[in-house]
């Protein structure tokens, strides 16, 4: 008798100790099918002193609609919905839009960011602190400044290349990066910039080149988590080269009667500081970049060894260039250190970094600079012959 | 050779019945031949298969001589010519009026059969009767022949069903007894190998055999099994799955503590690695002990494929098993939690697969899972000629339909699929994947990957626990034994594997020389397991 009841009491003991997972059940759990995935994300000021989100939402079901004959039967639907707000805070704007859209929205799969241009020069501190602190966003999405256009414009774009406009911009942005004309920043790395002295923050830059086109190249330079201006194109990849973020491009340089064109294949680059009687006294960049001939404008051979000097003396000289270029823009116009030449005095030269470290703008931009690139090339090519011009 | 094992099993069988004690009193042999039919018609009574032939001899056939036997089941052709013929022949010489010269004679000279044994009681009598032998009751003696004529009807030797190699013998165990111990005797020719028989279930009286080399096998673990087998208490064993429910170390675990195997040579291997085999008297199905959780993903085919393939193939069957117990409770975590982890293109995938569906995925996984089970168990019981119409309805209905009509997404079915898949793989372990699986699922759909991980914890530590005849289940890993491992997911050669598995602590480890590799390569072949 006893043993049964025994059995029943521990029955009834494992059935309460089920309940409350059961209660518990829908902590946190949200399918598929109730939230909105946002695929890009805006951030800009308005004219009143607002923050307007605009958020590009997915629609999975019309971007596959061959699954599951659910629901819809109507014509098809976009593949994309843009919602905006205003709010006084992200967040605010940001929970405000769930009474336009009619699902939760999901940071995470957001593919980019793109903070406006307004907002950029007044300081993006104040937003990214919502990101950094809200548990949703991705680390890992691109970081892009609109210019000359708004975010809530760029993200209303159709393309015709990929259902997707986030994931289109997305797409240009790492073709560019590959090219060297822009710099791929994730919101970590503006975070660890923004945070630093000695490195200031850089982020791409996003124009509307169409209707149904936008133009991802060039850098937004910050400064003090401002907007401080931007690089074009070239100083961009002047940047690059001495920052070693260079991952390929296509550098031409004139020769006698035409120009040549080099297709950069590995480079690299480093910053450091002189530093004499404990003060920073010279700014020095060393790249050195591997490169193999992709055009040569005045023909020939290419087979003796002086004009292969005297090429890559002249590549040399045309990155050095663009160094040149990037760090009189940033140094001159923009007073911002974004090759993290503080860092270098930083780590090496501790005591003089902390004399400097709260002048260092004013600093570095006084400072001259020591630019040295030593191209190579090696490869020119299959052609022996070459038709046209030369022979 | 079937003779001889044949007359050793009777010898056995005869002192394991003399041995057992039978519960009813039938009292010892009457005198008197009117008592004994008397006796035998109460305790047949509505036993219409019971014959009992009388023949009459002696001075007008004063004498008479019963023969008892139960039809159908002796060998009709050698008792008519072991036992009927000869006594008929030997009728008109007789002279005596001494019924004990004539059971003399007719034990000694006239019934030509080299199974004979005598029984002084009724119920050891009664015994070989039901159990297939003839018994001579002859007039004025309170002693009877026994005289085996058990025919061995049964089964052909053929592939079994349920494992089927590309490469090994296609020889599977039949019901009959004695042509197991053949098959198995047939593989191993060596004085060795040791079989024991008793009877198990007061009612059925089942002959077990318990089946080890000796010299390999630990005896511990012999006695062991003789210990428990002995401890069974029950009327019926009908199946080795009785037994082995009996003799498992722990009853209520979800996972096999006692292998089984329809596959001599497997059964032979498993012999030479020191296991010991217990066969049943009716089932096809041998048990081995101990059991360890990595036979599960051995194969027979392994030792006679090169070792590379068999590695290969082995990790392939832990990932089946892994795949079939957790990839519906990861599916449903990912898209019910995990959201951040999922690739932005995938999820688009997932979500507009998602659409429409009136389920939440645990509940569809759930519908999905269940109806597939339903369909296996459909197919297992089923007659035969159906079957092809419910793969028509199966394949149609679940995976066709049930998509089209917005109840499963796609992605499920195909989830579903490979769990299927998956989970036929591994063969021994299909019944406990299959309820282990709705217990990750629940845990899933409750606390996404965190409650995926205490699931797994909790069913690792369960396995930690187990123990098959005292050997830990989940050896060689836990306890690590670095020595076993040459025969665990990863495979060696077979040339290379001069050691039997350490844990099962054989007496004697070796089984060819050390570094005689090509020499040794046909002894070592010998020493090949299943």
């Amino acid at each position: 008798m006893t043993v049964k009841k025994d059995k029943g009491r521990k029955a009834l003991l494992i059935l309460l100790l089920i309940f409350p997972l059961l209660l518990a059940g829908c902590w946190n759990n949200r399918p598929l099918t109730e939230i909105n995935i946002v695929a890009g994300m805006g951030l800009e000021r308005t004219e009143d002193g607002k923050i307007l989100v605009t958020v590009q939402v997915a629609e999975p079901g019309a971007i596959q609609p061959a699954s599951a004959g659910g629901g819809s039967g109507g014509e098809k639907s976009k593949p994309v919905f843009v919602a905006s707000n205003e709010g006084e805070t992200v967040f605010e704007a940001l929970r405000g839009m769930l009474a336009v859209v009619d699902k939760k929205l999901f940071l995470s799969t957001a593919q980019v960011l793109i903070i406006g241009e307004k907002l950029a020069q007044e300081g993006i501190g104040e937003i990214l602190d919502f990101f950094e602190r809200d548990h949703e966003v991705s680390y890992l999405v691109d970081v892009i400044v609109a210019k000359d256009a708004t975010p809530d414009e760029l993200l209303r774009i159709e393309s015709d290349m990929d259902t997707i406009p986030a994931v289109y911009i997305r797409g240009t942005v790492e073709n560019t990066a590959a090219r060297g004309t822009v710099k791929k920043t994730l919101l970590i790395d503006l975070f660890k910039d923004m945070d630093c002295k000695g490195r200031q923050p850089t982020a791409g830059q996003i124009t509307k080149s169409s209707d149904k086109e936008v133009r991802t190249e060039g850098l937004a330079v910050f400064r003090d988590g401002k907007l401080a201006g931007w690089l074009n194109p070239y100083e961009t990849r002047g940047f690059l080269f001495a920052d070693n973020e260079l991952k390929g491009g296509i550098v031409n340089v004139p020769v006698d009667n035409g120009k040549a064109a080099f297709e950069i294949i590995r480079s690299k680059g480093s910053v450091s500081v002189e530093v004499e009687d404990g003060k920073p006294s010279m700014l020095i960049i060393r790249v050195n970049a591997e490169a193999n001939v992709g055009e040569y404008g005045s023909g020939g051979r290419l087979d003796s060894l002086e004009t292969l000097y005297m090429l890559e003396e002249k590549l040399g000289e045309e990155i050095g260039k663009e160094i040149e270029m990037a760090l009189e823009k940033c140094q001159k116009e923009f007073a911002s250190d974004i090759f993290g030449f503080g860092i270098y005095l930083h780590k090496y030269y501790p005591k003089c970094w902390k004399e400097v470290e709260n002048d260092w703008h004013n600093i570095f931009s006084k400072l001259p600079a020591d630019i040295r690139v030593d191209a190579k090339i090696m490869r020119v090519g299959l052609v022996i012959n070459p038709v046209g011009k030369g022979e | 050779m079937f003779g001889r094992i044949r007359e050793r099993y009777r010898e056995a069988k005869h002192k394991f019945a003399n041995v057992r004690v039978d519960a009813s009193s039938y009292g010892p042999i009457p005198g008197k031949i009117k008592a004994v039919q008397a006796r035998l018609d109460e305790i047949f009574s509505q036993c219409n298969d019971l014959v009992i032939k009388e023949i009459s001899c002696g001075k007008d056939g004063r004498i008479k001589i019963l023969v008892v036997h139960i039809e159908g089941i002796v060998d009709r052709r050698l008792l008519n010519q072991d036992v009927i013929h000869p006594i008929l022949d030997y009728l008109p010489s007789v002279q005596s009026e001494d019924s004990s010269s004539i059971y003399q004679q007719l034990s000694k000279c006239i019934v030509i059969s080299s199974d004979i044994k005598e029984v002084h009681e009724m119920w050891q009598a009664v015994n070989f009767i039901v159990s297939g032998d003839a018994v001579i009751f002859i007039d004025g003696e309170d002693r009877a022949l026994v005289v085996g004529v058990k025919s061995p009807e049964g089964r052909q030797v053929e592939e079994p069903d349920t494992e089927t190699s590309i490469r090994g013998s296609r020889e599977g165990f039949v019901e009959n007894l004695p042509t197991n111990m053949v098959l198995i005797r047939k593989r191993i020719k060596n004085p060795d190998l040791k079989m024991e028989i008793m009877q198990l279930g007061e009612r059925t009286k089942t002959d077990i055999c318990i089946c080890y080399i000796k010299g390999l096998a630990n005896e511990e673990i012999v006695r062991e099994v003789k210990e428990r087998l002995g401890k069974i208490n029950t009327d019926a064993i009908l199946d080795t799955g009785i037994i082995e429910q009996y003799i498992a170390d722990n009853r209520l675990t979800l996972f096999p503590l006692v292998g089984n195997s329809e596959k001599c040579d497997k059964l032979a291997g498993k012999l030479l690695e020191g296991r010991v085999a217990i066969i049943c008297d009716g089932t096809p199905y041998v048990l081995t002990v101990p059991y360890l959780f990595i036979e599960s993903i051995q194969a027979t085919d392994d030792y006679f494929d090169h070792a590379f393939f068999a590695s290969f193939m082995r990790l392939l069957r832990l990932l089946a098993l892994l795949t079939s117990n957790l990839l519906p409770a990861l599916y449903v975590a990912l898209v019910v939690f995990h959201h951040t982890v999922i690739p932005f293109k995938l999820m688009i995938t997932l979500a507009a697969s998602q659409q429409g569906i009136p389920f939440p995925p645990f509940i569809e996984a759930l519908l999905m899972i269940i109806a597939f089970e339903l369909l296996r168990e459909a197919g297992v019981r089923m007659p035969r000629p159906i079957g092809q119409a419910l793969s028509i309805v199966g394949a149609i209905v679940l995976g066709e339909a049930s998509v089209a009509a917005g109840i499963a997404s796609n992605l499920m079915v195909i989830i579903v699929a490979i769990t299927a898949v998956c989970s036929f793989v591994v063969p021994p372990l299909i019944r406990a994947t299959m309820l282990i699986r709705f217990v990750f699922l629940a845990a899933a759909n409750f606390l996404g990957f965190l409650g995926i991980m205490v699931a797994v914890v909790a069913v690792f530590t369960h396995l930690c626990t187990l123990r098959s005849f005292g050997i830990p289940y989940l050896a060689p890993f836990s306890p690590l034994t670095a020595h076993d491992l040459k025969d665990s997911l990863i495979m060696v050669p077979i040339w290379a594997m001069i050691t039997r598995p350490k844990i099962l602590r054989q007496q004697e480890n070796v089984r060819g020389v050390k570094g005689s590799k090509r020499q040794e390569v046909d002894k070592g072949r010998d020493s090949q397991k299943g």
